[in-house]
């Protein structure tokens, strides 16, 4: 028996000679909403919106209407998929998002047809592929990605589980440092400048942070004048993105992109003898709920891709509290080191969890050793 | 053209996806699409609890586009990831490595949000009817994942969803 499911149905005309009328319709099991979309022929500009609820689930959903209009004047450009997601899915719906990208894309394809009616016109014997022999249809993405070896996995626990200790206060001496923040523009998710986020994490008291901008390399010679600049520790990382989720990565200069295998990076970072945090875990199991899927912490304890990171991100304000004990209850079974860090992409985040090393922190060697040595605890800094 | 003109369709599109539990540990979800230059279906199999995707199959029987004719090593690079928050861009980083055919990437990507709409479908199902305990219902659910708040205009300030809640801490 079926557990879901969910129909998109789409249809355009032409409304005149320069604007394509699109319908869309969606209907699942949860929602069932319409769109209705003037959107030009030359460039697919998005010229008018209008929504439709049939069907939701809280008695706010029909908010999300008014905000539709914000998308005309979008059009047919390179990252328009994020645009939509990021104005209409956050401030609208994420469902009106999802139909929204599918009307588009139909009215790319619709449009497509209509400019090989139109070349017919000249041509009566032009087939639509002779016509898109002509054309370039999609564009190709260049992705540099890290090769290597592959690295066996050696799954199960480690031994001796330990609890993990999580503070909420600064610890006399050592160094406290947020492992894990975002800057505007090097992080295009982030709107925090790099120079505001300092200041920031001075003024409420951390010893340092780390940027850890995603998929970004600061030059040594930036941090060094930040930190100059500042009087202010400033240490450098990456958060990657690997098949298997997000990875923190310390002492690696290389300048990874697009998506790697998490193999691949564990074998790059040990060349570098660097350090992996795998950050935010368990982000978002609790929208349905780990009962509901079945998932306790020992299961987890089983992913083999925890046998490839040296420790694990346990505090992260990015997650909820449930999934943060989650995190701690599987790096205290498999013996791993725990860290903290805010994840801000916002200046007034900067702290909020941090990790307490109990040694004194100079630079970047100093830090992948500390880590190494597993001396540290995360904290509850600023929460 | 004149209104009298008849509004016939220059296009349509049926995009249809389906999730079923074959047993205990595994779900599958198929995404099926038809439209005026495509007829394609993608399916993945799901292991619980981790949502890991298992097997991913899938053929385009129409298409115009060349670089969708070839589906196997593009759907080959899925199997591994985690259906959940993140998943959009591993999926799409990775299908782009190999395939050039955004469809695919995106009907891997409607396979992995019918799973998760599968969960949200059971959750949902234990909404109370009566308007003030189904508002309650909500307002918990937002409570204990404080990041939904804001996600939505259903759960954005001024909506009594989220009446008496504290935004995420900034």
């Amino acid at each position: 028996m079926l557990k879901y499911m969910r129909k998109k149905m789409i249809s355009i005309y032409r409304k005149d000679q320069d604007t394509l009328f699109v319908h869309g319709v969606l209907d699942d099991d949860i929602y069932s909403l319409e769109l209705d979309l003037d959107i030009s022929l030359a460039d697919l500009e998005v010229l008018s919106i209008t929504g439709k609820w049939n069907r939701w689930t809280t008695p706010e959903c029909r908010r999300s209407d008014q905000f539709l209009q914000e998308a005309i004047g979008f059009r047919d450009e390179e990252g328009l998929s994020q645009k939509v997601h990021k104005v209409i899915g956050r401030k609208s719906c994420r469902h009106y998002a999802n139909l929204l990208l599918e009307c588009w894309h139909s009215a790319r394809e619709a449009a497509l047809a209509a400019k090989w009616e139109a070349a017919k016109a000249d041509r009566p014997d032009l087939t639509f592929e002779a016509f898109l022999a002509g054309k370039t249809v999609s564009p190709s993405e260049v992705r540099a990605k890290v090769t290597g070896p592959r690295i066996e996995v050696s799954k199960g626990p480690k031994p001796g589980a330990k609890e993990i200790k999580i503070l909420h206060e600064k610890a006399d001496g050592g160094t406290l440092i947020d492992l894990h923040v975002h800057t505007s523009p090097a992080s295009p998710c982030s709107s925090a400048s790099v120079d505001a986020l300092i200041e920031e994490a001075k003024s409420i008291g951390l010893d340092g942070i780390c940027l850890t901008d995603h998929n970004y390399v600061w030059s040594a010679s930036e941090v060094e004048n930040l930190r100059r600049k500042h009087g202010f520790l400033i240490l450098r990382g990456n958060e990657i993105t690997t098949d298997q989720g997000d990875i923190l990565v310390f002492g690696l200069d290389n300048d990874i992109k697009g998506i790697v295998k998490l193999n691949d990076l564990r074998e790059e970072v040990e060349r570098a003898g660097g350090f992996m945090i795998v950050a935010h875990p368990f982000r978002g199991f609790a929208v349905f709920g780990a009962a509901q899927i079945g998932l306790t912490p020992e299961k987890a304890m089983e992913r083999p891709m925890l046998t490839l990171v040296d420790a694990i991100e346990v505090l992260n304000a990015k997650v909820t509290p449930h999934e943060n004990k989650f995190a701690a209850d599987v790096a205290a079974g498999l013996n791993l080191p725990a860290t903290g860090g805010s994840d801000a992409h916002e200046v007034d985040e900067v702290g909020q969890y941090a990790t307490q090393f109990f040694q004194e922190i100079k630079n970047e060697e100093d830090l992948v050793a500390a880590l190494r040595s597993g001396d540290y605890s995360p904290v509850v800094y600023r929460k | 053209m004149p209104e009298t003109m008849p509004r016939l369709l220059c296009y349509a599109r049926s995009r249809c996806t389906s999730v079923e539990q074959i047993d205990d540990q595994t779900m599958r979800s198929i995404c099926r699409l038809q439209d005026t230059l495509t007829e394609a279906v993608v399916e993945i199999l799901v292991k619980l609890p981790d949502l890991e995707i298992i097997d991913a199959q899938g053929k385009f029987h129409r298409t115009y586009q060349d670089e969708c004719r070839n589906t196997a090593e593009g759907l080959k690079k899925v199997i591994g990831v985690r259906v959940g928050p993140g998943m959009l861009k591993i999926i799409k980083g990775l299908v782009g490595e190999v395939s050039e055919c955004r469809q695919l990437a995106f009907m891997v990507e409607e396979c992995c949000h019918g799973i998760i709409l599968a969960f949200t479908k059971d959750q949902l199902a234990q909404a109370p009817v009566e308007q003030h305990q189904n508002v309650e219902f909500y307002r918990k659910m937002i409570k204990n994942n404080i990041r939904l708040y804001g996600r939505c205009a259903a759960f954005a300030p001024g909506s009594s969803m989220v009446e008496g809640i504290e935004p995420p801490t900034k």
